[in-house]
């Protein structure tokens, strides 16, 4: 019976019951410690996970609600657009096809590239169209760039 | 005359450094293994910043010395109950390597560098992401399941929570429980030979945790992409240090200093109005205990504390500590991506043992092997910072439950 883990032999463990001194562990006492130990470590994270996430709950309620409140805001400075006739024209062809993700920084780059052989070699370039290599990941490049320098010493 | 002359070399000679280290050849072991480790952290290059001072406190305890005001550090010290004589003893009769070797006794210099960490750490995935908390608790299985092997190999108490501690992979908090738990009357083993291995398999988590990770988990699951994370409020990263202060010195007021000296430096950080003080605690003051830290550890490193079978004891169960711990962090990680129909990457429970940031690297790594567009840091990064604070409570619990 001395070697079964009882309520009570795990409630002893809390007051620092088991001694340090130089002697083995009985049975009841190992398990006590780690089904005790691991039981409240998980429960004290359990509960830290409930409170961290009623906390960002909380906010993002508390964020969105500011949001609408700046947003009613301006809408009551901002004059309503007296709607202008408009033409129907056909949408141009676009020049550039981004990706999903906003790429202008990316095609402003290769422009400027581009612009830089034109000067080297006298020829005239025109960027008609970026389009993303097959097997893109759908992520920006920039985004992948920055990513893979902070990785990069693994 | 002659016979004078002959008397007074003898004499020279019975004092010399020499003479004493020929009477004692373990410690010229001691001292070529501290060479070893020299240029490991030299050459090598392996974690100098600790493996340094480390070797150098292991070099100049093992110098031999005749008398025993000559000596740097005296672990016959270290092996007697702490009383207020004692402590007398110490600063009286102690070398400079005693003396400093009193702030990891007195649990001064762990909780000195969890400041540190504190200042350096961002909670930010771990507020967007909070289930990672269950990742951080469940690589504390290590410490438990340790703690049972040790106890059913016939150790003490104070032994077995020392060794178990080691699974946490946190070298400040296994520094802060032996010091505690072991007092030189109850076990053969020291703060030192704990640190020594602690440190060292902090220092494998590159070699340890793949090995687990790639067995336990398949192509599929390590290919796993993870969504992008919420940016967290500044105002909820100020909340967080004060809330997990607040919850775990209520639930376990052992692990209050070090989860309180953590969470005080985060704040110091996230408040945004203490920059010099975060520069110095990130720093200089992290510097200054690494240095003390470092070389009163290796000072510990005596002959007759490492050569020794305990001392191969700790590293075998200090192993089986560390693996244990991944693995339950991984089998966790793997039960909540089957809960939640494939939307976590098991290798990010690797990372709730507390190595910050290593483990979270290796999972990173671990998972752009299999695809290298995918990126897992900042949501290991979570479980990462979750297994700090989990290891802080285990060691609480640990010292809540052996008297000491």
């Amino acid at each position: 019976m001395n070697h079964i883990i009882t309520a009570h032999n795990l409630a002893m463990l809390a007051g620092g019951s088991i001694s340090g001194d130089k002697k083995p562990l009985d049975p009841s006492e190992q398990g006590g410690v780690t089904l005790a130990g691991l039981g409240i470590v998980i429960a004290g994270l359990l509960i830290l996970v409930l409170v961290i996430f009623l906390f960002g709950k909380l906010f993002d309620a508390i964020g969105a609600a500011q949001k609408a409140k700046e947003a009613a805001k301006v809408a009551e400075k901002t004059p309503k657009p007296v709607p202008a006739p408009v033409k129907a024209e056909p949408a141009p062809a676009p020049a550039v096809i981004a990706p999903a993700e906003d790429e202008d920084e990316v095609i402003a780059v290769i422009s400027a590239v581009v612009a830089m052989m034109s000067e080297a070699d006298g020829t005239t370039y025109r960027v008609k169209s970026v389009r993303p290599a097959a097997g893109f990941s759908g992520r920006a490049a920039w985004a992948m760039d920055g990513r893979r320098n902070n990785v990069s010493p693994f | 005359m002659l016979q004078i002359l002959q008397d007074i070399l003898m004499g020279l000679w019975e004092t010399s450094g020499m003479y004493a280290l020929l009477d004692d050849p373990k410690k010229l072991i001691m001292i070529l293994i501290s060479f070893v480790f020299m240029y490991l952290a030299i050459v090598k290059e392996y974690e100098p910043l600790l493996l340094l001072p480390i070797s150098f406190g292991m070099f100049l305890s093992n110098l031999p010395a005749v008398l025993p005001e000559d000596l740097m550090f005296h672990a016959e010290f270290w092996n007697e109950a702490q009383s207020s004589e004692w402590f007398w003893k110490v600063l009286h009769d102690g070398g400079l390597l005693d003396k400093l070797y009193l702030g990891v006794k007195l649990q001064i210099y762990p909780c000195l560098i969890f400041l540190g960490i504190g200042t350096m750490t961002d909670f930010g995935p771990l507020i967007a992401n909070p289930k990672s908390f269950l990742l951080g608790a469940a690589a504390q299985g290590g410490i438990f399941f340790t703690f049972l092997a040790a106890s059913m190999m016939g150790m003490s108490a104070a032994e077995c929570g020392s060794i178990a501690i080691i699974g946490g992979a946190d070298g400040p908090t296994s520094i802060y429980v032996s010091s505690k738990l072991l007092d030189g009357a109850n076990s053969n083993l020291s703060t030192g030979t704990i640190a020594l291995a602690a440190y060292t398999y902090m220092a494998l988590v590159p070699v340890i945790q793949p090995f687990w990770m790639k067995l336990l988990t398949t192509k599929k699951e390590r290919a796993i992409k993870m969504p992008n994370l919420r940016t967290p409020s500044k105002t909820e990263k100020i909340i967080f240090p004060i809330v997990v202060t607040l919850v775990v010195a209520l639930l376990v007021p052992s692990a209050g200093a070090l989860v309180g000296m953590l969470m005080f430096g985060n704040i110091l950080k996230e408040s945004g109005v203490c920059d010099r003080l975060v520069d110095t605690a990130q720093n200089a003051l992290m510097n200054i205990v690494t240095i003390f830290l470092g070389i009163s550890v290796g000072a510990t490193t005596t002959a007759g504390n490492v050569l020794n079978l305990d001392f191969a004891k700790v590293m075998i169960l200090g192993v089986v500590a560390f693996s244990l711990g991944t693995c339950c962090g991984l089998f966790l990680a793997k039960i909540m991506n089957w809960v939640t129909g494939g939307k976590i990457n098991p290798l990010i429970g690797s990372a709730g043992v507390s190595a910050v940031p290593m483990a979270a690297r290796i999972s990173q790594k671990v998972g752009a092997q299999t695809d290298p567009t995918n990126f897992l840091l900042m949501h290991a990064m979570g479980p990462n910072v979750a297994g700090v604070i989990g290891s802080a409570v285990a060691a609480g619990v640990l010292l809540s439950v052996i008297a000491y």
